[in-house]
């Protein structure tokens, strides 16, 4: 693991049953990510995106190399450690918000929180803000089903960071929403990057999305096509 | 724990109707087992004080050859106690004899009792206070039989000591209510006084009943019966009663259990992205297991809270004003009062609470089980099959 990276993956190959064969989502992938990185995983659909962002959530494991997490190989992991990095170290975002729908906005934000025991008092207050970055406070009693697409993968970005993690993972942040509700989460999401130093990994399609990332890796065939920096600041930062 | 019962009740809250059906089911059987089980305590209770105060009394000092189950031996199986030795002790003489109401021949046990006797509850100051020459009573289902009513003449037939056939005319002192059958149906009671008259038996007695001060001990040619061994059979038949009940309310039970295990396996197939969200916010597999045992188990809790909301002040009426019970069902020959009043007691409501916690507990771990085995990636995507 170089020196500020937060995340290694050394030689990275990822395999699934599929019938009687195998079906090789990822080969041989070797990348690094530093802290405060914007960044973005993008190629067509069977790419190998989302694999190795759960490889890197810890929600899958690679077949064969090795991934490091936070100086944690995943591979190693306990299911009770690669929840505990989850929960404290890394947010996630998904395509569909995934927001739980018996819970308010208040309750979805502050379940991770929850997690981790923190004292009622300070969870108010780190909710609270959280929604605030979001600009959803006022909407902290609301239920998901009352809430556009926009507000709910905005709901979905305050649960991610309301713990402050290191890395946030988004599988397709912007999948399902216009390019307004695009516009708006992703100047949330960047302003979150510079004013907390969060890592941003995005698994994407949409040249919206490319647009904002100050890396771009082009996957294909579970390959790494190409690993584009645009922003040296970023990474240097 | 405590965040999984945060947890389970938001979700159960949340899930609306699909919780208040689960809950409504097993708030029901809640309600039918403590009822059904209370109403048969309640009859124990009832049938147990009847019989003790009617037949038993606090046991029974029986004649040797008297075998309450064989009627050949009630013709020899009598005999005289000292005076010494019937202290606290009511002697009952008894005989096969026949009464002939409008003409039609009626087989009768004819009791002789002591007037004087304060153990048992047959109103025999009825038989000492009249005045006929020889005074009878009898219980009402024996009455209707016969046709019989109080001021009544019917003619008795008996053998006396030497087995001769002798008859004379009783009056019908007295009729009784009582839920004891076995002191009422084909049973006339007359002052033993009286009869040891017209059998020639002076002195002889068949079985004594015990009063509380009457302390047993070993007298030859009698056999002591406790109330613990009279009540043997009648404890017999409400266990057996209480078992064909169980059957009633178990398969009640699985029902409202089935409909809980229904809704967790649906749960778990239908909540899949819920559960990779719950494991991709960092709940450990076996905190979610956790979670959804909760929720089940929960179902049990509010089930609890609902049954006794209902519950509560519906058997406290029912205790108070009973059940009435068909007329019919008194032919069962076991003590049924037309009214038992159900006991609902700590034992049977914590027991039942139990048995319904842990069973809704026990059926929401088994599908739950299954997520322990998911992939969350898998989860996540709803892909589960």
């Amino acid at each position: 693991m170089k020196n500020g990276s937060i995340i290694s993956i050394k030689n990275v190959t990822k395999r699934f049953p599929v019938g009687e064969g195998e079906f090789t989502a990822l080969k041989n992938i070797n990348l690094e990510f530093q802290s405060g990185e914007f960044a973005g995983l993008v190629g067509p659909s069977g790419s190998g995106k989302t694999t190795l962002l759960n490889i890197i959530g810890s929600l899958d494991s690679p077949t064969e190399g090795e991934a490091l997490v936070l100086g944690k190989s995943i591979s190693k992991l306990s299911h009770k450690e690669s929840a505990l990095l989850r929960n404290k170290h890394i947010g996630f975002i998904f395509q569909v918000y995934n927001l739980l729908p018996v819970y308010t906005v208040y309750e979805n934000v502050e379940f991770a929180l929850l997690l981790q025991n923190i004292p009622k008092v300070q969870r108010q207050k780190m909710v609270m803000e959280a929604l605030d970055w979001v600009g959803l406070a006022s909407m902290a009693d609301k239920k998901p089903d009352k809430l556009s697409g926009g507000e709910g993968q905005r709901v979905a970005i305050a649960r991610a960071i309301v713990k402050k993690p290191v890395i946030v993972i988004a599988d397709e942040p912007s999948a399902n929403l216009d390019a307004e509700n695009t516009y708006a989460i992703l100047k949330t999401m960047r302003e979150l990057n510079k004013n907390l130093g969060t890592t941003f990994l995005f698994s994407t399609h949409d040249e919206k999305v490319m647009g904002h990332l100050d890396r771009i890796i082009h996957l294909r065939d579970g390959a790494v096509e190409e690993d584009e920096i645009i922003n040296v600041k970023t990474l240097t930062k | 724990m405590k965040l999984a019962f945060q947890l389970a009740y938001k979700n159960l809250v949340g899930a609306g109707l699909r919780t208040w059906l689960n809950v409504g089911v097993l708030a029901f059987s809640f309600i039918i087992i403590i009822f059904y089980n209370g109403l048969i305590d309640g009859w124990n209770e009832q049938a147990k004080h009847d019989s003790i105060a009617w037949e038993y009394g606090n046991g029974q000092l029986l004649h040797a050859d008297y075998d309450p189950f064989d009627p050949f031996t009630i013709l020899d199986g009598h005999g005289v106690l000292e005076n010494e030795l019937s202290k606290n002790l009511a002697p009952i003489l008894l005989r096969q004899a026949s009464i002939y109401p409008e003409g039609r021949m009626f087989s009768v046990a004819l009791k002789g009792i002591d007037v004087n006797q304060t153990t048992l509850k047959l109103p025999t100051a009825s038989l000492k206070n009249s005045n006929a020459k020889i005074p009878a009573m009898m219980g009402i289902n024996m009455a209707d039989a016969a046709n019989l009513k109080k001021g009544d003449e019917v003619l008795l037939r008996w053998r006396d000591q030497g087995g001769t056939f002798d008859a004379a005319k009783i009056t019908v002192v007295d009729i009784f209510e009582t839920n004891v059958p076995t002191v009422d149906m084909g049973q006339v009671w007359i002052p033993i006084r009286k009869m040891w008259e017209m059998t020639g038996l002076e002195n002889h007695t068949t079985f004594y009943v015990a009063n509380e001060n009457f302390q047993p001990s070993n007298i030859s040619g009698w056999k002591y019966q406790s109330q613990e061994t009279l009540l043997s059979d009648l404890n017999e038949i409400i266990a057996m009663k209480k078992i064909s009940g169980s059957i009633m309310y178990l398969l009640l039970l699985a029902i409202a259990l089935l409909a809980i295990f229904d809704t967790q396996v649906l749960s778990v197939f239908r909540r899949q992205k819920e559960i990779g969200t719950y494991i991709s916010l960092g709940m450990t597999r076996a905190q979610v297991v956790g979670l959804f045992t909760v929720e089940g188990s929960m179902y049990s809790i509010f089930a609890m809270i609902l049954g006794s909301i209902v519950g509560i002040p519906l058997f406290a009426y029912l205790a108070k004003i009973g059940i009435g019970m068909p007329a019919a069902s008194r032919d069962m020959g076991v003590p049924l009062a037309e009214r038992i009043f159900p006991v609902f007691g700590i034992q049977l409501i914590v027991g039942t609470i139990l048995l319904v916690v842990i069973a809704s507990t026990i059926v929401s771990f088994l599908p739950a089980r299954k997520i322990a085995k998911m992939n969350p990636v898998l989860a996540l995507k709803g892909k589960l099959q």
